[in-house]
């Protein structure tokens, strides 16, 4: 906890400064002259340090910071470290927000939200708008942290049905969400961390960034087993702790990862199926998802979601070798037209239930084909032409005929 | 690897001063257009133009302004085994610069973008059947789509590279 505290601290730190490039000097003394000390056989040295933290060169702030500009640096200062260890994060307004990823430069930015729709977005929303200079290096390198409440999430050409227990996480309270990264299926809550490392397109190494995971979890606890799984995951025990997924779009990457740190992973099971069914059979271009047994970090004595990303942001900081400022974000405040726009697009049925790719799907002795989420061919023939996610409820009502395969 | 191929081309073609260096390039280079394919067979002299784009999409045109897109040799062995090509829907207009598709290989999901403006004919449908066909030929039997151009004359617009200049541009990178 304590570990925790002062990495937020160090954090609020660094936004501040690189926000306003302020001095911590005060415009006025900073400390009260006694009578003893008005002694006229010191009054050169007094005057000294009196002018040296109140010369006429320290300026006002650059940057106002609303409601605080009354206020001398130095006590704006110890007001932000009060705010601090009374531990409420300030958030970037959706136009801070734009000005800080548009600009050239690397930040971290943390999420206080755990809805996955909005964090999808934000996190869309950082990977389009980050800046790639048309010549020269590329300096802009970003790591998200968010949580997401109870969800289950596809990767982008995979089929739902296919993949998850679509009833049960409904019934269990795992919200459907599908990303615009590849991969498979994986199940969040609470106790489940998500980084998410945004590069250029010429830099992106699909191993790069779980391997420096790797070292900062080892630097912090020597003793742990951890290791990199031959696909690049990261293994605790030989047992999967988080899974990755990549996009690669516009002459940006962005590497994106779970983190199981104190998942409830007992509840987990039942949400994703497994590879085969008896009874039913899937065909059609779409992503498996590879099943591994997982287990959560807090097996090697890492509590919290907070010290995973407290250890990362040190160790970024370090790999980047620059103290760079740490954002937060807040759903009903960071948020702006581009962020709404993309999680009602994710949201969407068109987006969940038809973007996959097209599939054949048999069961019972029939056989029904799914074009961009349309029955474009069926030996049901009430089904064609209709939506597979209606038709999927009819056949839970039993509609059309009895069946005691679940979809 | 791109860049010891290079070197070594150059070094050989030093050797041999009777080929200059740039035919020798276009030769060796394994991000050239393979010619025993559809995006070279389709009319009878082969494209009238073959261009790069820096997000490594190649587009080749022929003289009646149906063009051919697929990635790159390099895109492909960068981003590893594909397992699932998106494709555009026939008919869809495009601006240069839009989304044309997008390539899932070990779970990296890469959009692929429409070079230049003009209208998607179809999707190369093998590829739904066969993605690898990315990874074993991007530069020929995996093209992606194939579109009519608004304007064959965008092909000598600035945006697009030579294979040369394409070349040049993956050594300053890497």
């Amino acid at each position: 906890m304590l570990g925790a505290i002062h990495t937020k601290a160090l954090s609020r730190g660094a936004y501040f400064k690189s926000r306003c490039f302020r001095r911590y000097v005060s415009t006025q003394t900073p400390l009260e002259l006694d009578s003893t000390a008005r002694d006229e056989n010191y009054a050169d040295l007094n005057y000294m340090y009196t002018d040296m933290f109140a010369g006429s060169d320290v300026k006002s702030p650059v940057v106002g910071t609303g409601g605080k500009e009354g206020l001398s640096e130095i006590d704006q200062l110890n007001a932000e470290i009060s705010e601090t260890y009374d531990f409420t994060a300030q958030p970037l307004s959706g136009h801070e927000l734009e000005q800080v990823v548009r600009s050239a430069g690397r930040f971290i930015l943390k999420s206080l939200s755990n809805n996955p729709y909005y964090n999808l977005a934000l996190e869309d929303y950082v990977f389009l708008n980050t800046p790639v200079p048309k010549e020269g290096l590329f300096s802009s390198e970003r790591l998200l942290f968010y949580v997401n409440d109870r969800c289950v999430v596809i990767g982008k050409n995979q089929n739902p049905w296919r993949e998850l227990f679509l009833d049960e996480c409904s019934k269990k309270g795992y919200e459907f969400v599908r990303r615009k990264s590849g991969g498979g299926a994986v199940v969040h809550d609470l106790g489940n961390v998500n980084y998410s490392y945004l590069t250029s397109r010429d830099l992106f190494r699909r191993e790069y960034f779980n391997k420096q995971i790797m070292n900062w979890l080892v630097h912090a606890f020597p003793s742990a087993s951890i290791g990199l799984s031959p696909r690049g995951d990261i293994n605790l025990d030989n047992k999967k702790v988080s899974g990755s997924a990549f996009k690669v779009a516009k002459g940006k990457s962005y590497h994106h990862g779970t983190m199981l740190v104190n998942a409830d992973l007992a509840s987990f099971s039942g949400l994703l199926k497994p590879d085969f069914l008896k009874g039913i059979e899937w065909s059609g271009g779409s992503v498996e998802s590879v099943r591994s047994r997982v287990t959560n970090l807090s097996q090697m004595g890492i509590g919290n979601t907070d010290t995973f990303v407290d250890i990362c942001t040190e160790g970024f900081k370090y790999l980047m070798n620059e103290n760079m400022p740490v954002y937060w974000a807040d759903e009903s405040y960071t948020r702006n037209a581009q962020i709404c726009e993309t999680i009602s697009h994710l949201k969407s049925d068109e987006w969940l239930y038809d973007s996959g790719p097209n599939f054949t799907v048999s069961f019972n002795g029939h056989t029904i084909n799914v074009e961009k989420g349309i029955i474009k061919d069926s030996t049901i023939s009430e089904g064609i032409g209709s939506h597979f996610r209606d038709f999927v409820s009819l056949l839970r009502k039993n509609k059309h005929f009895k069946t005691d395969i679940e979809i | 690897m791109i860049r010891t191929c290079a070197q070594s081309t150059l070094r050989a073609s030093s050797r041999l001063s009777a080929i200059s260096p740039r035919l020798f390039l276009r030769a060796q280079s394994s991000n050239a257009l393979t010619k025993t394919q559809p995006p070279f067979t389709f009319s009878k002299s082969g494209p009238s133009s073959v261009k790069y784009t820096s997000q490594h999409e190649w587009i080749a045109a022929h003289q009646d302004g149906t063009a051919f897109v697929g990635i790159t040799k390099y895109a492909a062995d960068a981003l590893g085994d594909a397992t699932y090509i998106e494709l555009p829907e026939a008919d869809s207009e495009l601006e240069a610069g839009d989304s044309l598709g997008s390539v899932e290989s070990v779970k990296s999901a890469s959009e692929v973008y429409q070079p230049l403006a003009g209208t998607v004919l179809e999707g190369n449908e093998s590829l739904n059947d066969t993605p690898q066909l990315i990874n074993e030929d991007p530069m020929g039997e995996g093209w992606i789509a194939k579109v009519r151009l608004n304007d064959l004359a965008d092909m000598n617009g600035e945006e697009l590279m030579s294979l040369e200049q394409y070349e040049e541009s993956l050594k300053e990178d890497h």
